[in-house]
């Protein structure tokens, strides 16, 4: 069978499953784990359009993502606008910020662009704990109730279990693989690529730098922001450390390290390491499985100090993970594949 | 007028650390052209250093400078020796990516030693202020670190116009290839220069200790903070990140009382990114990139 | 009308003058050689003339008009492309990818960018290496690809930047073939080169500077047996 022709197959056959997961898996706890799943694919993957394919290395997509949240959330919460409409708001307010700091920030090289970057996302942050009557400051903003959704008379669903977020989220890991698939099958992405690759070589090539770096900042910023406003409905709460905070911009960041910059699935490997080992963590699943085994005694000193800590080690977790792939597989996983696959192509001409 | 005296003299205490880390920071770009994005997470460590030999030893934290900045040293020494070195070669972005990661390390592990709470440092003195005539008072532990401060920097100016190994390291600065084929042994001096930076960015941590509060994330605003000094100054330009400092200092003590305190770190941010803007290569301005 | 006017061009950086009032003509069709000492300012007079810089002061005319501060890319787009001393491969795509980068200056379909890219692969002999990544060339090919990569955005006039620099001579002789063909296919070029031998092959003009200066044009025959030039080289009269 034609290997495009296979691959296709697949992944339809992945997806059907992940559409019907629903209608067997009942547990809110295992739907919420798929959401956050999702959740991280769709951030990495809007990042990598414009990481991981037009080298562009931002530290500040936590701008886009705070954006887009904040701006649903204080829509639904001070005028009652549906979040399908706000989300509309969120992304036109994240392309204007995207090409303010396009202008400033992609006259830039190399270190200079991530630093003005950290700087445009703690520049929202601090405005956002200081513009108290807008955003409700460093309380943040409290919106569980959404509108029910409704299409003509029929209510489609209000929002009452996670299934309708589950979609949600589904349907965004598949928007931003299927731009990102676009991408790299088209002009843009050859560009970008061209970009990040050499820009002088690039422009002396007939591409002009600005305009495609805006391009990918742009995309990459509508796409955070759509994720954002996700996030912020299904939660219910933003604050500016939760959604403009560096870390998120880091996390956001080491989906795309550890799964492979530049490549279609780097995220989503990348979100299925990341997403359950903090999880794990997060949840004393590593403690208690510790502690079943015999290995640690629960009433010890060391029991009782994982019982307590492990659980926020999670970004101790990411700090080690960047060091050792940076260290030892700087191309990710995705990259590590690919040479075993060069190479056994190589050995076999 | 005294408002205006009193928040410029505090600018100038508080920028002279800032001068420290600054000028940390800014050797270890010279000499390696490495970004160091955990540098405010190393201020942390230097802090938490500080704050336990404080509560530990009773050991005052001005005093305990003599044993933080050797200690600080060799954990620069060590951080530089076992991962900078493995990626002096490697894309900007890895380089950045794996100092990112170090800090995220540092800040979180002392957090799970530590827990998050706010630690303060209290000293006999730490409240204390010295009037300086016409109604203008500074708080006595800033007008110390101060006075250390400076004592350090011209130590360092000394260090290196007058010394082998200071001359060694400006040579590297200047020109890596350079200096290696004139029998300079580069690697020792990126040890010494990544070692030197997180001693004075350890030291700055001491310094404060009294009077700022001490938890594990507070890194990652001096880490910033310390990019705008040295880009405002020159990257790899020590007399420039020492003028940066003190800019920078008298900028955020400035806004703080004119503008209002919970703006302040914005002002600097943006001055950062019009610096970014119009004159990238900083005041002492070698761009290298 | 030549289709390169080069009218009284300096480029100053700070104190240093790069290049000193240079002015020549290149006339469709044929090949310039330009040549001259290291530092006396080829490199430097490509930059100004791609738009890399401007120059700081004179004219950079192409087809009848003035490229003064044009952007590196709309050069590109008017028919005028250049290769690099230094090569620029785009590392981690492949050979063929590569090629296409050019192509898509031309069209907006992957489709008929490969098409042009396997077209200009063949002409520096390169199908072999179609999907090999370009990063892991040898200088001799990556050099060809370069070629390969700047014809593919069609140009009318293609600048070579030192392109047979370290190459050995079966190499070297390849690029000239493939300078000798492109000519017959109708384009003007403009080659700095180092190689006497092959400069004097391959050049209908050659444009000779030194220190920023022009020192002198000619045939091939004028400029090589002109004792000035032997000088400039050599540092003193040659019997």
């Amino acid at each position: 069978m034609n290997k495009r022709v296979l691959k296709g197959s697949v992944i339809l056959l992945l997806l059907a499953g992940l559409l019907l997961i629903p209608r067997f898996v009942e547990s809110p706890y295992a739907l919420h784990m798929m959401i956050l799943l999702f959740l991280s694919v769709a951030q990495g993957q809007s990042w990598n359009i414009l990481g991981g394919y037009a080298g562009q290395h931002s530290v500040g997509h936590a701008a886009y993502f705070g954006v887009g949240a904040y701006m649903t959330m204080m829509l639904m919460h001070s005028k009652g606008i549906a979040p399908w409409v706000g989300v509309w708001a969120g992304m036109a307010a994240v392309v204007v910020v995207a090409l303010i700091i396009g202008s400033i920030c992609f006259r830039l090289r190399g270190p200079y662009f991530v630093l003005a970057s950290i700087a445009v996302a703690e520049i929202m942050r601090l405005s956002a704990i200081n513009l108290t009557t807008l955003t409700n400051g460093a309380e943040g903003i409290l919106a569980t109730e959404l509108p029910a959704f409704k299409i003509g008379a029929t209510v489609v669903t209000d929002f009452v279990t996670k299934v309708p977020f589950y979609y949600i989220g589904l349907f965004l890991v598949v928007l931003t693989l299927g731009v990102t698939y676009w991408v790299q099958h088209s002009k843009l992405g050859y560009y970008f690529q061209a970009i990040r690759e050499d820009q002088d070589a690039a422009h002396s090539l007939g591409i002009n730098i600005a305009l495609y770096k805006n391009i990918g900042l742009v995309l990459s910023a509508v796409l955070t922001s759509l994720a954002g406003s996700f996030y912020g409905i299904y939660v219910g709460f933003v604050d500016p450390p939760t959604v403009l905070g560096l870390d998120v911009s880091v996390q956001i960041m080491l989906i795309c390290i550890i799964g492979g910059m530049g490549t279609l699935w780097g995220p989503v490997l990348g979100s299925l390491i990341l997403v359950p080992l903090s999880e794990a963590l997060r949840s004393n699943l590593v403690t208690d499985l510790l502690v079943k085994s015999g290995a640690v005694s629960a009433e010890s000193r060391l029991g009782l100090f994982l019982k307590e800590n492990l659980s926020h080690a999670h970004v101790l977790l990411y700090g080690i993970l960047v060091v050792l792939v940076i260290l030892f597989m700087p191309d990710g996983l995705m990259g590590f594949v690919k040479k075993l696959a060069m190479r056994r192509k190589r050995e076999a001409v | 007028m005294a408002v205006f005296l009193q928040s410029l003299i505090s600018g100038i205490l508080i920028g002279g650390v800032y001068a420290l880390i600054g000028i940390g920071l800014t050797l270890i770009f010279g000499v390696m052209r490495v970004i160091n994005f955990a540098h405010g997470d190393i201020l942390m460590v230097g802090m938490y250093l500080t704050y336990l030999i404080f509560t530990l030893l009773g050991i005052d934290p001005f005093v305990s400078v003599l044993i933080t900045f050797p200690l600080m040293f060799l954990f620069g020494g060590f951080l530089q020796k076992v991962f900078i070195n493995r990626v002096l070669d490697a894309l900007a972005q890895n380089q950045i990516l794996l100092t990112i990661g170090l800090g995220l390390i540092m800040s979180n592990t002392v957090m799970l030693i530590f827990t998050s709470d706010y630690k303060i440092l209290t000293t006999s003195y730490s409240s204390a202020t010295i009037k300086v005539g016409g109604g203008v008072s500074v708080s006595t532990p800033l007008l110390i670190s101060f006075l250390i401060t400076a004592a350090i920097t011209a130590a360092l100016y000394w260090f290196l116009l007058k010394t082998d190994t200071g001359q060694a390291i400006r040579a590297t600065a200047q020109d890596r290839d350079a200096a290696q084929l004139m029998g300079i042994n580069v690697k020792r001096m990126s040890i010494i220069a990544f070692g030197l930076g997180a001693a004075l960015a350890g030291t700055a941590g001491a310094l404060i200790s009294p009077t700022y509060y001490i938890f594990p994330q507070v890194g990652s605003v001096f880490t910033l903070k310390a990019f705008v000094i040295t880009v405002l100054g020159g990257m790899g330009s020590v007399v420039g990140a020492t003028l940066g400092g003190v800019l920078i200092g008298i900028t955020e003590s400035m806004s703080a009382v004119y503008i209002s305190s919970g703006w302040k770190d914005v002002v600097v941010f943006v001055l950062f990114l019009l610096v970014l803007l119009f004159k990238p290569s900083g005041l002492m301005g070698k761009s290298r990139t | 009308m030549a289709i390169l006017e080069i009218k009284n061009v300096s480029k100053f950086f700070g104190g240093l003058a790069a290049n000193s009032d240079v002015s020549f003509d290149v006339h469709e069709g044929t090949i310039m050689g330009l040549i001259g000492p290291n530092g006396a300012g080829k490199t430097t007079l490509f930059n100004c003339i791609t738009g890399y810089y401007p120059p700081s002061r004179g004219e950079v005319i192409f087809n009848g008009r003035r490229m003064n501060g044009l952007d590196p890319d709309k050069v590109c787009m008017l028919g005028m492309v250049r290769t690099w001393q230094k090569v620029r491969p785009l590392a981690k795509l492949s050979v063929v990818d590569n090629v296409m980068v050019g192509a898509l200056a031309r069209t907006g379909s992957l489709k008929v960018a490969r098409e042009m890219a396997m077209e200009q692969l063949k002409v520096v002999r390169m199908e072999h290496r179609t999907n090999f990544l370009a990063g892991g060339l040898p200088i001799g090919e990556r050099k060809k690809l370069e070629v390969a990569r700047a014809l593919a955005t069609q140009p009318k006039i293609l600048l070579l930047d030192e392109v047979m620099g370290g190459l050995n001579p079966a190499e070297s002789e390849e690029i000239i073939q493939l300078i000798l063909d492109i000519k017959q296919r109708g384009l003007t070029q403009m080659v700095i080169e180092h190689d006497m031998k092959a400069i004097m092959r391959i050049s209908d003009r050659i444009v000779v500077l030194t220190s920023g200066e022009k020192l002198t044009e000619g045939s091939p025959q004028e400029v090589v047996s002109n004792p000035d030039v032997i000088s400039a080289y050599l540092g003193e009269p040659h019997a």
